[in-house]
């Protein structure tokens, strides 16, 4: 689904990327993990066109694609129901496009993410931040990705929502979607992804199934995603005892 | 090929921007205000003077916000402009606001055209000199839209006007000489390129001095800094990437 291959970015003086490459499922959720600064946000930009790579390639195959960025922002003077319209599938814009079936599926999918419809009457700039964010995947889930990038997935979401959205990730997988998260809680990676990839300094560290490392852990009595993360990053520090 | 669903969207985010925006409102309201007083205490014919003259300014208050804040806004990383939509965004952004008030500028012009069938006071020529207005804003829209992508929003107008006031202050002491760029400006008549060149470089951060209509080499220049500033701004959206 996507196929990044020796990617490199330059900043200025500053090498955000130096070769990073990874491969994702179609119908898998993979999970990049990276210290702050390791090139994680840099990549997804790479793969979603805001950014142009120095060299290397992203393959995207063809498909919607959609994105919830870490922190959203929409357009100041738009409400949340005209940004969801803007984006409305054009399926629903044709002459029996009379907004039922798109407001049920707003209905629907605001239901699914625990989000209030009240609010899109309101701006999303006035929204929370775990509101915004909320909205954000209202914005996505509308347009049925058959790719949804994700930076931080998680973060501003009470833990309601957090279940929610993992629902909802979870389910994109079942219906045979392709899912890439950008994230630092690994306990929830863990507990979602079936691949990962561990960026460092702006390189590829590992790429893995989770089945693969899940096996290795089982066969070596392993430790955790956590574990492993700070073993290949390096970052191992001295434990709490 | 064109992207109904991405015009749409740069069409209702630039009309909620200008409402939304008191200088351009202001402009808006007061640009016509100014030219109804003139009409009214003076005559018809000085108020379509400055009518023809002032209305390419209301284009420029109009640009005062056209890139350079969406960049910075972080508004443009959405699902709305992935795969490099966001620079088809901006680069209709121009045509949307040249739309918007292009439309603005032709009602203005209908009511003043009506007010001065009813007085006696219209000319034929006010539709050439209302077309060149109109050249002199969407120059406006497309030099302050390039200015925009290195200028954070309003001093790419900002800078215009001081460039202007320095230009206009320029022109009011070479008037005080006996043959000033004014008097050849009257005469649409330069003795030699020096003059020429002068008045070249005033239309260019100036070109309501088009408006008359007796300039047309100045007027194709102006139209040829409409394309020059269009394709710089192609250009600028071409390389841009959000780095925010």
């Amino acid at each position: 689904m996507i196929e990044v291959h020796k990617l490199t970015k330059r900043f200025g003086r500053v090498e955000a990327l130096r070769g990073v490459s990874f491969k994702t499922k179609r119908g898998a959720i993979t999970a990049m993990l990276g210290e702050n600064g390791a090139g994680k946000t840099t990549t997804l930009k790479l793969v979603l066109g805001f950014l142009r790579p120095d060299s290397g390639t992203v393959a995207v195959a063809p498909g919607r694609v959609g994105y919830v960025p870490d922190r959203p922002a929409h357009f100041a003077g738009l409400d949340g129901w005209t940004i969801l319209t803007l984006a409305r599938p054009r399926r629903d814009r044709g002459a029996s496009g009379n907004g039922r079936g798109f407001g049920a599926l707003v209905l629907a999918s605001s239901r699914s993410l625990l989000f209030d419809p009240a609010l899109l009457r309101r701006r999303p700039a006035s929204y929370s931040a775990g509101n915004a964010k909320k909205f954000a995947y209202l914005q996505n889930l509308i347009l049925e990705p058959d790719l949804l990038v994700v930076d931080e997935p998680f973060s501003a979401l009470d833990p309601p929502s957090i279940r929610a959205v993992r629902n909802i990730l979870c389910g994109l997988r079942e219906a045979g979607k392709t899912v890439l998260v950008s994230s630092h809680m690994l306990a929830e990676m863990e507990r979602i992804a079936d691949g990962f990839v561990v960026l460092k300094k702006g390189e590829t560290v590992a790429h893995a199934g989770l089945r693969e490392w899940r096996l290795l852990r089982t066969a070596r009595r392993g430790p955790d995603l956590e574990s492993v993360f700070l073993r290949l990053t390096g970052a191992e520090g001295p434990g709490p005892g | 090929m064109a992207d109904p669903v991405l015009f749409a969207l740069t069409w209702r985010v630039t009309r909620r921007r200008l409402l939304g925006s008191p200088p351009a409102i202001a402009a808006a309201l007061a640009f016509p205000a100014f030219v109804v007083w003139l009409g009214l205490t003076d005559s018809y014919g000085t108020a379509a003077k400055f009518f023809f003259f002032l209305l390419p300014h209301v284009f420029l208050i109009s640009a005062q916000d056209a890139v350079r804040s969406d960049i910075e806004s972080g508004a443009l990383e959405s699902v709305l402009f992935l795969g490099g939509r966001f620079r088809g965004f901006l680069g209709l952004k121009g045509l949307a606001l040249a739309a918007g008030a292009g439309a603005y500028a032709v009602v203005l012009f209908a009511l003043f055209a009506a007010w001065g069938l009813a007085a006696g006071g219209f000319e034929p020529a006010f539709g050439l000199r209302f077309a060149l207005a109109l050249l002199a804003g969407f120059y406006y829209i497309a030099l302050a839209g390039a200015l925009s992508y290195v200028l954070r929003a309003g001093s790419n107008v900002l800078v215009l006007l001081l460039v202007q006031a320095a230009a206009v202050g320029a022109l009011i002491f070479s008037t005080t000489a006996r043959t000033g760029l004014l008097d050849h400006a009257a005469t649409g008549e330069f003795p030699g390129w020096g003059p020429r060149l002068l008045f070249g470089a005033l239309a260019a951060v100036l070109p309501n001095v088009v408006v008359s209509g007796r300039l047309p080499a100045f007027a194709a220049e102006v139209l040829a800094g409409l394309g020059l500033a269009v394709l710089v701004q192609s250009r600028l959206a071409r390389r841009l990437e959000l780095l925010s």
